[in-house]
């Protein structure tokens, strides 16, 4: 499965990006409650509203700090065991942010194949879409 | 975050490799059981609990024929769980674009 990666060009100094994501009470004002602490081997969660079928606690472990360039967190919520990284890159005028979150677990076999038809016994696109279209024909 | 909960019974179906063997096996012709313990080599009651776990997910249909029941993918289901992942996405957007607003106000 592809993973999830945006780029964000940020018109701030990177010192400041980097203290936003690497300051746990930053990291509180825009991502979620947490008790971060930018030591590798921490581990610690994130909270947030709980919903059905997720207590609202993501479970995390700080895997990698390189000061004002990349943070590299392990990310575990429900039944996701996934990986957060943040990368920062000085650009004129500000900051690049390069934030990749991989890793979604019973993708990475199935779903490649599933949706982009690779090495699946030769199926296109096309064809899942005629196979969507006549399950969903049947009733689905 | 409410969408975490969404699928989750789709997330776990699928993370067992197992399962994903019999997804695979089903993906495009129905089966019976007895067909997926001899093309997979896993145990009767294995192979009926598997089947059962991907039903209760909505990933799998079953079928009654006379006295067998066959399985097929259901590949809509399957689909909402891609549409899951962007939706994911979407949170690390806003997320972001949070975070900008919080740049904004720590340099003013």
């Amino acid at each position: 499965m592809k993973d999830i990666i945006i780029t964000r060009d940020l018109a701030y100094p990177i010192q400041l990006v980097w203290e936003a994501i690497s300051n746990g009470n930053q990291l509180a004002q825009w991502l979620m409650t947490n008790d971060f602490q930018p030591i590798v081997g921490h581990e610690f969660t994130f909270t947030t509203d709980p919903a059905p079928g997720f207590d609202g606690i993501v479970q995390c472990k700080v895997l990698r700090i390189v000061s004002e360039q990349t943070l590299e967190i392990s990310w575990r919520g429900g039944p996701l065991n996934t990986i957060l990284q943040i990368d920062l890159e000085p650009i004129p005028g500000g900051t690049r942010l390069i934030l990749r979150h991989s890793g979604f677990a019973g993708f990475n076999n199935l779903m490649p194949r599933f949706f982009l038809g690779i090495g699946w016994k030769g199926k296109t696109m096309k064809q899942l879409d005629e196979l969507l279209a006549s399950s969903h024909a049947k009733g689905h | 975050m409410s969408y975490i909960a969404n699928n989750q019974d789709a997330f776990k179906a699928i993370a067992d490799p197992g399962r994903r063997r019999i997804l695979d096996a089903i993906l495009l012709d129905e089966k019976s059981i007895t067909d997926l313990v001899t093309l997979l080599g896993l145990s009767q009651a294995a192979v009926s609990q598997h089947v059962k776990v991907l039903v209760l997910a909505g990933l799998a249909t079953a079928r009654r024929q006379g006295r067998h029941t066959f399985y097929g993918a259901n590949p809509v289901e399957l689909r909402t769980v891609n549409a899951w992942l962007h939706k994911y996405e979407r949170f690390w957007e806003g997320k972001l674009d949070a975070l900008e607003a919080h740049l904004a106000q720590k340099i003013n």
